[in-house]
């Protein structure tokens, strides 16, 4: 019976430590779920949080992020806005979205410039048809002249030409080829030649200062180059007043190459407009046609494009005269010197140097070929006397009236006869003072006789 | 003088198709030569056949380009019509005839009208004077 007691008295015991042990387990369970379940209450809200924080991300890509980027492509001082919540944003997702950026930009860069080449093919094939018909217009134009003497033929050979400007710089642009094989061309007279094709060409005043009045421009670069000079004139002339002159001036540079400078009178440019011409004048290497604003503004990129293709170089800064002053500069691989046969246009501008001779005009002196310069300083020059037909210069008029400087020939006449005075003066002096000085001896030995 | 024709100096060696006569592209054209003007100055009537010569007056340089004093130049030794001078300087009648007026103008040239043809005698008058004539008895 005692074992019985004792028996339920362990068992209840035992009961109760083992009931008391479970609930302690339970509470330690209960406490550990109700942990899980404040842990995934809180992810599930921080993941809730991330997911808004992605669509507000995602949102502001589409409508914002990505418009602007493409905007960049085009105008590269656009900004590109970044992420709304930087210090928010899951570190992948946001890579992720830079990669969507990058792969829009790219895919919207690649079209673009497949429609600009698209354009631009489309562009030559129309300007290649208009500039041969506007060629054959002048060459009939041109033969017209010489049997009509009808002065409106003349101002229709201008418009043909203007439109011949516009049609080759467009052509240019798209990448065609100038479209004229020229021989040697004279500098000066390609100069003139890109004279004529502007507006306002009678504003256009060239002086010419070349040492070599024959120095061309070897064939390949000869029309391109004109072509430029031609654009550099036109802004020029239409960013000046129509009554200031437009100086230009051909030199020869310290090397062997050759300098034309363009200068107005205008209203200039900003220096971010300076910058972005210079940046266009280097020949960039792909230029598209959506880049030239609207208006297009095509001068300096038609020159660009030249520079880049040809070898001259370019470069505008503001001008003494007010306006901008664009410098081209043709390096010495791309001149030669054409044959003594070759004569100039009589529209080419005299040399500078004998634009004011100092010789009347039927000075038999005029033949030898001396070449008066109008420097002050002295200088060294050549002398031997050529033949009529080594002339540098195609007939020049001399200046009948230009203020007399003296030639080397009358200066070394002059010279001569004052040397000859001095000499025939000290001559005659020194006989005086030999006779004198006879007389004197003669007058010592008269008074020494001893 | 030879002066190089503005049609021909620079013009490309090998002909170019679509050009008549086979020239090339010329690189120079005549009516720089009109200074961007329409008409000629003055009211002269030039023609072709019209005598200029040159007067002692050099045309200052200020106010004449290049083309004005070449073709003063040309008429120092001696009275040439307006086509002659057109020949030696290159140019059409027409530009040679802008650049004459503006000499004339400023009193560096004289320029005479081509004495007129004789009023021809109406052939069919004389004929029928001599059958007037052969019928005289």
């Amino acid at each position: 019976m005692l074992y019985a007691f004792i028996g339920v008295l362990v068992a209840a015991v035992v009961g109760g430590i083992w009931s008391g042990l479970r609930h302690v387990r339970d509470r330690q369970l209960v406490r550990m779920a109700r942990t899980t379940v404040q842990t995934a209450e809180v992810r599930a809200k921080n993941a809730e949080e991330q997911l808004r924080v992605a669509i507000e991300e995602l949102r502001f890509l589409a409508t914002d992020r990505i418009p602007a980027a493409v905007l960049a492509l085009t105008h590269e001082h656009a900004p590109v806005p970044g992420l709304l919540h930087p210090q928010e944003a899951n570190a992948t997702l946001a890579k992720a979205m830079r990669d969507v950026l990058s792969a829009t930009g790219a895919a919207a860069a690649g079209e673009r410039d497949r429609v600009d080449a698209a354009a631009r093919a489309a562009m030559r094939g129309a300007t290649a048809k208009v500039q041969s018909l506007l060629y054959q217009t002048q060459s009939v134009l041109q033969d017209l002249q010489h049997e009509l003497d009808d002065p409106r033929l003349l101002e229709l050979d201008f418009r043909n030409e203007l439109a011949l400007r516009r049609i080759q710089a467009t052509a240019v642009l798209c990448e065609a080829w100038p479209g004229l094989a020229r021989s040697d061309s004279p500098l000066a007279e390609v100069v003139i030649g890109a004279q004529s094709r502007v507006a306002g060409y009678a504003r256009i005043k060239m002086s010419n200062h070349l040492r070599e009045q024959r120095l061309a421009v070897v064939a390949r670069a000869a029309e391109p180059l004109a072509i430029a000079v031609a654009e550099l004139l036109a802004n020029a002339t239409s960013y000046s007043h129509p009554d200031t002159a437009v100086p230009v001036t051909i030199q020869q540079s310290g090397g062997r190459g050759a300098l034309i400078v363009v200068d107005d009178g205008g209203i200039g440019m900003d220096e971010e407009t300076l910058s972005r011409a210079r940046r266009l004048l280097a020949g960039p290497e792909v230029l598209l046609l959506t880049e030239l604003g609207n208006p297009p503004q095509a001068g300096f990129a038609v020159v660009g494009r030249l520079v880049r293709q040809y070898g001259f170089s370019c470069h505008v800064e503001s001008s003494p005269y007010g306006g901008v002053r664009a410098m081209l500069r043709v390096p010495a691989e791309l001149l030669t010197v054409l044959d003594e046969e070759h004569t100039l246009s009589v529209l080419v501008p005299a040399p500078a140097e004998t634009a004011a001779p100092a010789r009347p005009a039927e000075d038999p002196a005029d033949d030898e070929g001396t070449v008066v310069e109008a420097t002050p300083l002295p200088s060294r020059r050549r002398r031997s006397p050529r033949t009529a037909a080594a002339r540098p210069v195609a007939p020049v008029p001399p200046a009948a009236e230009a203020p007399v400087a003296r030639t080397p020939e009358q200066a070394g006449a002059l010279w001569g006869a004052l040397q000859d005075g001095t000499r025939s003066g000290r001559s005659a002096a020194g006989s005086g003072t030999t006779a004198a000085g006879g007389t004197a001896a003669a007058d010592k030995q008269g008074d020494n006789p001893s | 003088m030879t002066p190089g024709r503005p049609g021909t100096s620079g013009a490309a060696a090998a002909p170019e198709p679509g050009t008549p006569g086979g020239r090339g592209r010329r690189l120079v054209p005549a009516y720089l030569a009109t200074g961007g003007r329409e008409r000629p100055r003055g009211t002269a009537d030039f023609d072709r056949l019209t005598v200029l010569v040159s007067t002692d007056q050099r045309p200052p340089e200020m106010d004449f380009g290049p083309e004005h004093r070449r073709l003063w130049t040309l008429l120092r030794p001696g009275a040439l019509t307006v086509v002659e001078c057109a020949a030696h300087l290159g140019l059409p009648v027409s530009a040679t005839v802008f650049l004459a007026a503006d000499l004339v103008g400023g009193g560096h040239l004289l320029a005479r009208s081509p004495v007129p043809k004789a009023e021809a005698i109406d052939r069919t008058l004389i004929e029928r004077l001599l059958v007037g004539l052969r019928a005289l008895p």
